[in-house]
C-alpha cells in the first residue's frame, strides 16, 4: 500500500492507521471490480451481461465524440464571430502521411526527368506521334470470369484488339505484335477460372510490367452500373510519385489514346494508394440543380439579398461502370517478356518489406 | 509515433567515382573526410541526350595525366579528362557505312595503361570491339590544336567471331591479351600482339537429360592480375564458370547461382575472390579456388546489376544498374556503406583511385599562404610544360593542391604498411588454408577431366 509506518508512533495511532489501510484496501478492491467490469467486457462470462456493458460503453464512446465534436465547432465558431483564427484541425496521422522518406520521389522541378521521359520508349505514343494500339490476349487457359473480363477491358480501351493465344509462345506474340504495329501488349493470366494476373508491356522494346489482380468485380455485379459508350476516355492516374510510380504511370498511360472525348464524359481512373493500384471505371454528369430551400421563412427574407446569385448549383455525379479490380506490381522487367534471360529494373523481394511505411509506387 | 527503419549507411571512405548512364551523363560521386563519409553528386558532365547513351567506359588512372575514355551509342568514342570532364578529342568508331551504328555497338572499350616504347608520351592507345566482332586497336597522338582533334597514328582492326554478337570483353593487366564472349561465342582468346587467337573454349556436355544449353556469355572476367590463364565467365543461363587455359578448354568449376542471368562479374585483387552480380540485382562475393559461395551483399538492392567496380586501393566495391542507385559496399563484412540516387539508369561505374590523396590536402590548407604563392611560380611553369589544356580559373588551385599531394602520399604511406602487413598475414594464413585444400581441388579437376574424357 506505499505506506511507510514510522517506528516511533504511539499505539493508538498505529491501530488507527492499520483500520485506515484495510479501508482503504477494500476501497480499492470494489474500485478494481467495478473497473474491470467497465473497461473489459471480455472478462465477464455471462454473454448478455456482456453485450449489454459493451453496448453500453460502446454509447458512451459516440457520445462523448459527439460532444467533442460539437464542442470543436462551437469553438471554430466562435473564433468566426471573433474575427480570430479558429484553431487548424489536427491531421490524423496515417501510414500513407507518414511515409518513409524516400529520395527517389519525383520533383516538378528536376530537368533529368524530363529528360528521362522525352528518351523513354512510351513517348512516341505519349507526344501522339504515334496511336496507342493494344493487343490482348490470354494465357493457354482461360474460361468463365476470363472472357468476360476481358470483353470488358476490351470496351474501357479503345483500339483494342483480342487475339486468341492458342497455343503460341508468349514470345512469338511479341514479334508478331512488332510486325503489326502494335503499341502494348495485355496479357490476363488466369488461374482456376479466376483472372489473377495481368502482364502490361510495351512493344517494340518497352518494359514489361507484372502485376497481381485480385478483387475483380464485372460489370453485371456491380448495383446501378451504366453502359460506357464508345467514346475515348479520359484518364486519371493519382499517387504515382516516385521515379518506378511515374514509370508505372507512363506505362498506363500509353494503353490510352491522349486525345479524349470529352463529350463521352467517360472517365477511367488508376488511383494508387500504399503501393496498390485501383482501377476503376466511371461515367460523369454535371447537373445544374436548384438550391435546396430548406431554410426557414424569417432566415429566408433575412438573406434573400445575399443568397440570391449562387440559386443553381452544379453538382457532379458518377456512375460506374466497367469491371473494378486491384493491381500489385511484382515485377518491371526492362524489355519484353523474359523470364530466362530478362534484366529487371524493380523486383519485390521479401526483404524490403521490412516496414510498413515503406512504398515503392 | 511511426516506427521508421533507416537504412544504416556507416558512409565510405573518401573515394571519387565516375557513373556513366542512358542519358549520356557521367556523374561524379565524391565522398569526403577519413571516417563515414557521405558520398554525394559532385558534378555532372554533359547534357541529357539517349541518343549519347553510354555503353563503355574505361579509366586509366595514372598520377600524371589520367584519361577516362566513353564510347557512346551513336559510334563515338570521347577522350576525356576525369578532373574535370573536359573532352580531348573524339574518334569515330564507325568503320563500316553500310552498317548503322546502332546495330553494331561497342560493346568492349579499353585505355591503355601501358605506354609503348616506340610512341611519344602524348599518344594513347585504345581497344574496341563491337557487337558483330569488329575489334580494333588505335593509337592516336594528341595534337595540341584547340578543337582537340586527334591524328589516328596506326590502327588494325580484325574480326573476333563470324556468327553471334559479341557482349563482353575485357583486356588483362598485362594488356597483352584480350577476351571476347558473348550470344553464339564461345569465350575466346586473342593475342593483341599479334591479333591471333590463341585458345577457344568448348561447350560444356549435354546435361544427364540430353538437354544442350545454347551458348550465351553475358560477362567475363580475368581471375588475376598476373595471371592471364584464368578466366571467370557469367552465362545468361544463370552460371559462373572458372576456365583455364593451360588445363583444359572446359570449364575447370561451373556453378549456378540464383535465377537470373549473370549480368556483371569483377575480380577481387587478392586473385581467387569473384564478384558477381546478376539480372535481378543479387550481388554475392565467390571463392572461385573452390566455387563456393562466400556471401551475398544484401541491401535493398532491385533492379539488374550492370556493373561491378573495385577499388584499387581500398577494400571497397562499387555495384550499379537498372535501379540507378550506386552502392558502395565492404568487402569483408559484406555491407553497405552508402547508396546514391543517380535519378537514370545507370550503365557503368569506375573508380579514381587518385583521389584519396587530393583530400587531405585541404586540411593543411590556411597556413600555407605564403608558401602557396612560391609554389604557385613554380607550377605555373610546370603547367606550360604539361601537355594538358585547362581552364585558367582551375590551375592555380589545382597546382598547389599538386604540392601537397606528395606530403599527403607521405602521411598517407606512414599508415599504409600496417595494414599491409595485417593483410598479408592474413593472406599467408589463407594460403595455409589453400595448400590444404589443393589436394581435393586436384582430385575436382582430374574428376573433371576423366569426365571429359568419357564421352
Amino acid at each position: 500500500m506505499g505506506r511507510k509506518r514510522k517506528a516511533s508512533e504511539s499505539e493508538a495511532e498505529e491501530a488507527f492507521e492499520k483500520e485506515k489501510e484495510n479501508e482503504e484496501y477494500r476501497n480499492k478492491q470494489q474500485q478494481q471490480k467495478k473497473n474491470a467490469g467497465e473497461i473489459v467486457p471480455s472478462m465477464i462470462r455471462n454473454k448478455e451481461r456482456r453485450s449489454e456493458v459493451h453496448a453500453k460503453l460502446k454509447h458512451q464512446k459516440k457520445v462523448e465524440k459527439r460532444k467533442k465534436i460539437q464542442a470543436r465547432d462551437a469553438a471554430e465558431k466562435r473564433a468566426l464571430e471573433l474575427g480570430e483564427e479558429p484553431q487548424p484541425r489536427s491531421v490524423p496521422r496515417t501510414i500513407e502521411n507518414t511515409r518513409e522518406l524516400d529520395e527517389t520521389v519525383c520533383k516538378p522541378d528536376d530537368e533529368e526527368l524530363f529528360a528521362g521521359n522525352d528518351a523513354d520508349e512510351f513517348s512516341v505514343v505519349l507526344k501522339r506521334e504515334g496511336t496507342a494500339k493494344v493487343l490482348i490476349t490470354t494465357a493457354r487457359f482461360n474460361s468463365t470470369r476470363g472472357p468476360a473480363f476481358i470483353s470488358e477491358l476490351l470496351s474501357v480501351i479503345p483500339n483494342a484488339h483480342y487475339y486468341k493465344r492458342g497455343t503460341y509462345d508468349l514470345k512469338k506474340i511479341v514479334e508478331y505484335a512488332k510486325n503489326k504495329d502494335f503499341t502494348s501488349i495485355v496479357v490476363v493470366h488466369t488461374n482456376r477460372r479466376e483472372p489473377d494476373a495481368l502482364l502490361i508491356m510495351g512493344v517494340p522494346d518497352g518494359p514489361t510490367a507484372h502485376f497481381k489482380l485480385s478483387k475483380l468485380v464485372l460489370r453485371k455485379d456491380i448495383k446501378n452500373h451504366g453502359n460506357p459508350t464508345s467514346h475515348k476516355p479520359e484518364l486519371v492516374l493519382t499517387n504515382f510519385t516516385t521515379r518506378l510510380g511515374h514509370r508505372i504511370g507512363r506505362l498506363i498511360q500509353s494503353l490510352f489514346p491522349q486525345d479524349p472525348n470529352f463529350r463521352g464524359r467517360r472517365v477511367v481512373t488508376f488511383h494508387n494508394q500504399r503501393d496498390f493500384i485501383f482501377f476503376r471505371h466511371h461515367r460523369y454528369i454535371f447537373e445544374s440543380k436548384e438550391s435546396k430551400e430548406t431554410n426557414s421563412e424569417g432566415k429566408k427574407a433575412k438573406d434573400a439579398k445575399l443568397a440570391k446569385a449562387p440559386q443553381e448549383k452544379v453538382v457532379a455525379r458518377l456512375q460506374e461502370c466497367g469491371p473494378r479490380f486491384t493491381l500489385k506490381l511484382i515485377s518491371l522487367q526492362h524489355g519484353t517478356f523474359d523470364t530466362k534471360g530478362g534484366e529487371y529494373e524493380w523486383v519485390h523481394k521479401p526483404e524490403m518489406d521490412t516496414s510498413r511505411r515503406r512504398f515503392f509506387l | 509515433m511511426p516506427r521508421t527503419t533507416t537504412i544504416e549507411c556507416p558512409g565510405c571512405p573518401p573515394l571519387r567515382a565516375l557513373t556513366f548512364d542512358v542519358l549520356g551523363l557521367i556523374k561524379v560521386i565524391e565522398a569526403q573526410g577519413t571516417q563515414g563519409g557521405i558520398p554525394k553528386v559532385v558534378e555532372r558532365w554533359g547534357e541529357p541526350d539517349s541518343s549519347k547513351c553510354v555503353l563503355a567506359a574505361s579509366i586509366n588512372d595514372r598520377k600524371i595525366d589520367p584519361l577516362l575514355a566513353v564510347a557512346r551509342k551513336g559510334g563515338m568514342i570521347e577522350v576525356c579528362s576525369p578532373i574535370n570532364g573536359d573532352v580531348r578529342f573524339t574518334v569515330s568508331n564507325v568503320s563500316d557505312a553500310s552498317l548503322r551504328p546502332e546495330d553494331d555497338a561497342v560493346v568492349g572499350l579499353h585505355l591503355f595503361s601501358r605506354q609503348k616504347l616506340e610512341l611519344t608520351s602524348r599518344s594513347c592507345t585504345l581497344f574496341t570491339c563491337t557487337t558483330k566482332g569488329n575489334a580494333s586497336m588505335r593509337s592516336i597522338e594528341i595534337t595540341d590544336s584547340p578543337e582537340g582533334s586527334a591524328s589516328v597514328g596506326s590502327s588494325r582492326t580484325w574480326s573476333v567471331c563470324a556468327s553471334g554478337n559479341i557482349l563482353c570483353t575485357k583486356v588483362d593487366a598485362s594488356e597483352n591479351y584480350a577476351l571476347f564472349g558473348g550470344k553464339g561465342v564461345e569465350v575466346n582468346m586473342w593475342d593483341l600482339e599479334n591479333c591471333t587467337k590463341i585458345w577457344a573454349a568448348k561447350s560444356p556436355p549435354k546435361n544427364s537429360l540430353d538437354i544442350f544449353s545454347p551458348t550465351w556469355f553475358t560477362s567475363a572476367t580475368f581471375m588475376s592480375k598476373d595471371d592471364h590463364r584464368k578466366i571467370v565467365a557469367g552465362t545468361n543461363n544463370h552460371q559462373v564458370r572458372l576456365y583455364d587455359i593451360s588445363a583444359q578448354r572446359r570449364p575447370v568449376i561451373s556453378f549456378d547461382f540464383r535465377e537470373t542471368p549473370i549480368k556483371a562479374v569483377a575480380e577481387d585483387l587478392d586473385g581467387y575472390t569473384v564478384y558477381i552480380g546478376n539480372g535481378s540485382g543479387d550481388l554475392a562475393s565467390v571463392d572461385m579456388r573452390t566455387g563456393k559461395l562466400l556471401g551475398c551483399f544484401l541491401g535493398k538492392c532491385s533492379g539488374s546489376i550492370r556493373s561491378i567496380a573495385r577499388h584499387p586501393e581500398l577494400p571497397v566495391i562499387a555495384s550499379c544498374g537498372l535501379d540507378s542507385y550506386i552502392r558502395i559496399w565492404d568487402i569483408k563484412t559484406r555491407q553497405l556503406l552508402s547508396a546514391v540516387f543517380l535519378k537514370q539508369h545507370l550503365t557503368n561505374v569506375v573508380f579514381d583511385s587518385n583521389f584519396a590523396d587530393k583530400e587531405v590536402a585541404p586540411l593543411a590548407d590556411p597556413p600555407l599562404n605564403a608558401e602557396q604563392i612560391a609554389n604557385e611560380n613554380e607550377i605555373s611553369d610546370d603547367e606550360e610544360t604539361l601537355p594538358v589544356k585547362r581552364k585558367k580559373a582551375s590551375k592555380k588551385e589545382e597546382g598547389s593542391k599538386k604540392k601537397k599531394k606528395k606530403k599527403a602520399t607521405k602521411e598517407n604511406a606512414s599508415e599504409v604498411p600496417e595494414e599491409n602487413e595485417e593483410s598479408e598475414k592474413v593472406a599467408l594464413k589463407e594460403k595455409k588454408g589453400s595448400k590444404k585444400l589443393k589436394p581435393k581441388k586436384r582430385s575436382k579437376r582430374s574428376k573433371y577431366e576423366m569426365v571429359d574424357d568419357a564421352p
